[in-house]
Order: structure tokens, then C-alpha cells, then sequence
């Protein structure tokens, strides 16, 4: 046997997770039009019936492959562009303007919808059980109330990586400094049946804003993941003093075995005594800097090959545990087996991670005074405050 | 059905070693619960349950979910168990190799 470590690639799952995915704003489906959504290596078909209710099927007629999304809405159906072939909500088709009946089987496949925190959320299972509403994310309190500022959703295609790469970053304590800038001061997590939890506190690293000696930005991030796709990260957030309660969800539909389309909404807790426009700024710059730190994400996970048989060092977080309990959705219901539900705790210690990394700002820093120092006379020009680095749990 | 499959038997065996290997069993000083608990470092601490230690923790059974955020912090009477465990040296402190 040869000593030298090996990458187990693996073979990626044929199935998409069971579980509540999200769609998308449930406003953005509101118009009485048809909306193709990429998922679980289909099209769907949205619209909104006379009623307002959210339908989704699959987009595909099952007469002749017609492409439903780019039929119509009429009345509380979707019609077939191909030859108007009228689809219910339900997944059975209603009429046939052309035809003396309708056959028995004609009976397509629907998604069960929930809307939750002004989203559209769809339930999928291979195996087609019933949608599971005991374990739907919860509705955010206050938010109904206008407590909030209005969602700002962002989307973004990934090719080439499977959806387990964005779940990996709950345990990744390690990355937050290197691809996010932040120093993870705090670290645990909690899985237990269908939801995990990162836990973080962390601040800002001064060396990575640029012209910006002291950014100092704390956050305190409680991240949970419920179910396969969904997650809230809840951030306390302390820049110079100024308190700001974010709410970041993060979620993602898995497109095809190697693609998904990761979307994320922030929203801001209105502070007392700010008028609406100030406060949806302060919003619109959370939402850039969370959107820059997806990308940054991104870039790794285009570039990184899966690998079954990751090889950790003493100031990792719970890898295995994490996909073990990820496991739990793309397994049948009769196969999820005790220890992918039952509870886990970790905390890791990053002691020596800080050190070190509190040695190397320190060099970062002095390194760039020298470069100022020497580069003086140029360096006149006005430039912005930089922004500070601000990372979610993800 | 398998899901996300090793092409290489030693990555069942490391799966092992990272979440099986070196679970030091832990009771709890205040009710029946039993768990399994390693200790990489002074700080670091895994703690793995199984449905019949959370059945005896009254701690585990009276939270239910609330505030919405679900999570179940940590039972407190656990933790001073597992602190007390590590220092009367019942836990051994240190990592092999990272697991």
C-alpha cells in the first residue's frame, strides 16, 4: 500500500434530495403568467390561478411534450402552446377544447406548495410521498408585521459543482478567513434530525479592506439549515458600535447532478427612529457584500474536485458528521438510519487558528504600510472607504 | 438506494475513524443519559447522542422548538458532566492524526 494520500472522487447521488426547496419570491409568480423554473433535472411550470394560488407541475405536457411554459394562463389552468390541453392545479387535466372527453390517465406530475416567509416552497421526494408540512423552515416572526425591509433576492447559476459543496461550509471553520476575510472566533455546530446549525462569532480582518485601517465589524451568526436546501442565518451585527439584525436566507435548487441555482434574500430589521430609504440602503449593502461572498464561493467550487474522503486536521469542523447527516435526504424514507438524525454536537477550538492567523494580519499589515510609506506621493487619490469584510454562515 | 458512493474501501474506513473512533462514553451526573464524547483539545469537544440518551434528558425532551430558530442549545447539566469527566482525566485529551 502506498502512503500517499488519494482523492476518492466518488460518484455523485442520481437522485435530487428529498425535502422543501424554494423557488423564489412568491410575488415574482404573481402575474397570471407562466414562469419556467429549472429543478431536479426538469422544467417546471408556476403560475397564479384566478384565485392567487401558486401552482407548480412538472413543464412538460404529457400529451405530446409540449413545453407548458410557454403556454398560458386560462382562467385557473395552464394550456398546452402545442394544442391547448388545459392542466389544473392539481395536476389533472381539466379540458380539451378539441375533444369529446379527457382520458382517465391523463394526470401530470404536480409539486405540493407552502409559501413561508413570502416564498414559494415546493415539495420533492423520488419516492412521491406526501409533503412533509411538520418540517417546512419556520415563518420568520415580525415579518408580516413590516418589522423587516422587503426581501432583496439574488440568484446565481453554479455548472459543474453538485449542491453538497454550498451544504460543506456549515462545518468550515477555516475558510471563513482565507475565502471570506473574517476571523471565526467562535465555532460549534448542532445537527439533529432534519436541521443542522453553525453557531460563529467573528470580526472583520483589517488587512483585506482596502485604505481601511481598523474596520471593525463583529457578527454573530446562527446559521440552521432546515432540511436539505433551505437555510436562515440569523447575524447580530456591530459595525462601529451601529447594531444591525440581518436575516440572510440562503437557498438552492438543485438543476441537474452536477448544477444548481443558488438564490439568497436578505432582509434588515427596521432599526427605530431610521425612515424606510436609509434603512433599505443599509439592506442593499448587506446584500452586496453577502453577494460578493458567494461569488468568492463560487470561484473555489468551479475550480475544486469533489472528494468523498476529505483528510482533516484537529481545528476542522465535523465534515463526516455533516454528510452523514446530509445523507438522510437522498436515501428512501425506510433507509434514513439513526445515527443521520441523531443529535451531534461540535465545537471547534480556534485557538490556534487565531494566533496564527492574528501573526499573519499583523505581517499583512506592516508589509502595506511599508508599500504606503514608500508609495506616498502617488497615493492621493480620493478613494471610498472601503467596506468592511462581513461574512454569513456560509 | 446509495446516495453519494466511495470508489475506495478506505473511505469507509476513514468515515469510521472520523465519526466513530475514540467516543469516550460520558454519563450524565444529573439523569440517565448516556453519550459518546471526544476531546481533540482542551476546547474542542464532540459530543454524539443517541435517541435514547435524549429520551432520559429532561432537558432535551421539555425544550420544544421556539423562537423559531429550532435548534436545541446544549443540555447545561451535560456540560458540566463532560467538563468534570475531562478533568478528572476520564476523557483522553488529544487528537490522532487530525481525528
Amino acid at each position: 500500500m502506498s502512503d500517499v494520500r488519494t482523492l476518492d472522487q466518488g460518484h455523485a447521488p442520481e437522485r435530487f434530495a428529498r425535502g422543501w426547496h424554494c423557488l423564489g419570491l412568491a410575488s415574482t409568480f404573481a402575474d397570471r403568467k407562466p414562469h419556467a423554473i429549472e429543478a431536479f433535472g426538469t422544467k417546471l411550470v408556476v403560475w397564479a390561478d384566478t384565485q392567487g394560488e401558486l401552482n407548480v407541475l412538472d413543464g412538460y405536457c404529457r400529451h405530446m411534450g409540449g413545453d407548458l411554459t410557454q403556454g398560458s394562463v386560462k382562467g385557473d389552468e395552464i394550456a398546452c402552446p402545442f394544442h391547448d390541453w388545459r392542466w389544473g392545479g392539481d395536476g389533472k387535466c381539466k379540458t380539451i377544447p378539441y375533444a369529446r372527453r379527457v382520458p382517465l390517465r391523463a394526470r401530470t406530475q404536480r409539486y405540493e406548495t407552502a409559501i413561508v416567509n413570502d416564498q414559494l416552497l415546493v415539495w420533492h421526494d423520488t419516492e412521491g410521498s406526501k409533503a412533509d408540512h411538520d418540517i417546512l423552515p419556520p415563518q420568520l416572526p415580525g415579518l408580516d408585521e413590516g418589522l423587516y425591509t422587503d426581501w432583496q433576492w439574488s440568484s446565481e447559476h453554479i455548472e459543474g459543482s453538485h449542491c453538497r459543496e454550498l451544504i460543506d461550509n456549515v462545518v468550515d471553520m477555516a475558510h471563513f478567513y482565507y475565502v471570506h476575510f473574517a476571523f471565526p472566533t467562535s465555532f460549534r455546530n448542532v445537527f439533529e434530525g432534519h436541521i443542522a446549525t453553525q453557531f460563529m462569532e467573528s470580526k472583520g480582518r483589517p488587512d483585506k479592506t482596502e485604505g481601511y485601517g481598523d474596520a471593525e465589524l463583529f457578527l454573530k451568526s446562527e446559521a440552521t439549515y432546515y432540511g436539505p436546501s433551505y437555510m436562515i442565518n440569523w447575524l447580530d451585527t456591530d459595525y462601529k458600535g451601529f447594531n444591525t439584525e440581518v436575516i440572510l436566507v440562503n437557498c438552492h435548487i438543485p438543476t441537474g447532478p452536477d448544477s444548481f441555482l443558488l438564490q439568497y434574500g436578505i432582509t434588515v430589521k427596521k432599526p427605530e427612529g431610521l425612515d424606510d430609504k436609509t434603512t433599505d440602503f443599509i439592506a442593499t449593502k448587506y446584500a452586496e457584500m453577502f453577494g460578493s461572498g458567494f461569488l468568492q464561493d463560487v470561484h473555489i467550487w468551479k475550480n475544486k474536485v469533489p472528494v468523498q474522503n476529505p483528510l482533516l486536521c484537529e481545528e476542522d469542523g465535523p465534515v463526516y458528521q455533516l454528510r452523514r447527516w446530509y445523507e438522510q435526504f437522498y436515501v428512501d424514507q425506510a433507509e434514513v438510519k439513526g445515527e443521520m438524525v441523531d443529535r451531534f454536537e461540535f465545537e471547534v477550538d480556534t485557538t490556534k487558528a487565531n494566533e496564527y492567523w492574528q501573526d499573519e494580519v499583523a505581517e499583512n499589515l506592516r508589509l502595506k504600510a511599508e508599500e504606503d510609506a514608500a508609495s506616498e506621493s502617488a497615493a492621493e487619490s480620493a478613494g471610498a472607504e472601503g467596506e468592511p469584510s462581513l461574512m454569513s454562515g456560509t | 438506494m446509495a446516495s453519494f458512493v466511495p470508489t475506495s474501501a478506505d473511505t469507509l474506513e476513514d468515515q469510521r475513524l472520523y465519526t466513530r473512533a475514540r467516543l469516550t462514553e460520558v454519563a450524565c451526573l444529573d439523569c440517565l443519559a448516556c453519550v459518546g464524547v471526544k476531546k481533540n483539545s482542551e476546547h474542542h469537544t464532540s459530543v454524539q447522542w443517541d435517541d435514547e440518551a435524549k429520551r432520559h434528558c429532561p432537558e432535551m425532551s421539555r425544550r420544544d422548538r421556539l423562537d423559531g430558530r429550532a435548534v436545541t442549545p446544549a443540555c447545561p447539566r451535560l456540560v458540566a458532566s463532560i467538563e468534570a469527566a475531562a478533568r478528572d482525566g476520564r476523557i483522553p485529551i488529544g487528537a490522532e492524526d487530525g481525528y
